[in-house]
């Protein structure tokens, strides 16, 4: 019937709402967390075992890229570099 | 893609202020308190608040987690202590 199609989709609508509110308070909170992590050396762990360390700089909205300065390979300082984010398995820093 | 990146935001923000053992890519494990998932990249920020105030911040990456385990509801005060941390000064948190 009309009745329980509109309060299926009232039901819908609230559903809707709660999850928008959750995807936004995480998001908040992460994109908070890039900021605070802005000009601080942040450690990387990526695959292979591979350890660098690098000055954070900023993310692309993605989360697929990271653009670091002065990050310290094996071989060598890169004054500027990009991270590709599918490589990296966790960073860490202080705060 | 790994089951964790297919959760829904609610079920994510269930792990909020808790405290979880997280085992990653080539069998890391990583243990902390949950500032936040990413709902883009369902990466998780874990927090360890050390004695000096300060605080140790370890991301997972959302493609690299394998299982998370909660351990313990953080209750007010680490939800408040975790989201001091990452406010600006001044700031306070009235709500949740």
């Amino acid at each position: 019937t009309t009745v329980s199609a509109s309060s299926a989709a009232d039901a819908h609508g609230v559903a809707l709402r709660d999850e928008q509110r959750a995807r936004s308070l995480l998001r908040e909170r992460f994109l908070r967390s890039l900021l605070a992590m802005c000009g601080r050396p942040v450690r990387f762990s990526m695959y292979e075992k591979v350890q660098v360390e690098a000055k954070f700089g900023a993310s692309d909205i993605d989360v697929l890229n990271f653009q670091v300065s002065d990050l310290q390979t094996p071989i060598g300082v890169q004054k500027e570099a990009l991270l590709r984010c599918p490589d990296i398995i966790t960073y860490n820093f202080e705060i | 893609m790994n089951p964790w990146r297919q959760k829904m935001p609610l079920e994510w923000q269930r792990y909020v202020n808790n405290e979880v053992k997280v085992v990653a890519d080539e069998k890391r494990q990583y243990q902390g308190w949950v500032y936040t998932v990413d709902p883009v990249s369902a990466s998780i920020v874990l927090v360890n608040p050390q004695e000096d105030g300060r605080a140790h911040v370890t991301v997972v990456m959302g493609h690299a987690v394998e299982k998370v385990e909660l351990l313990q509801d953080g209750g007010e005060e680490i939800a408040q202590r975790l989201s001091s941390l990452f406010s600006p000064d001044g700031v306070q948190t009235v709500s949740r």
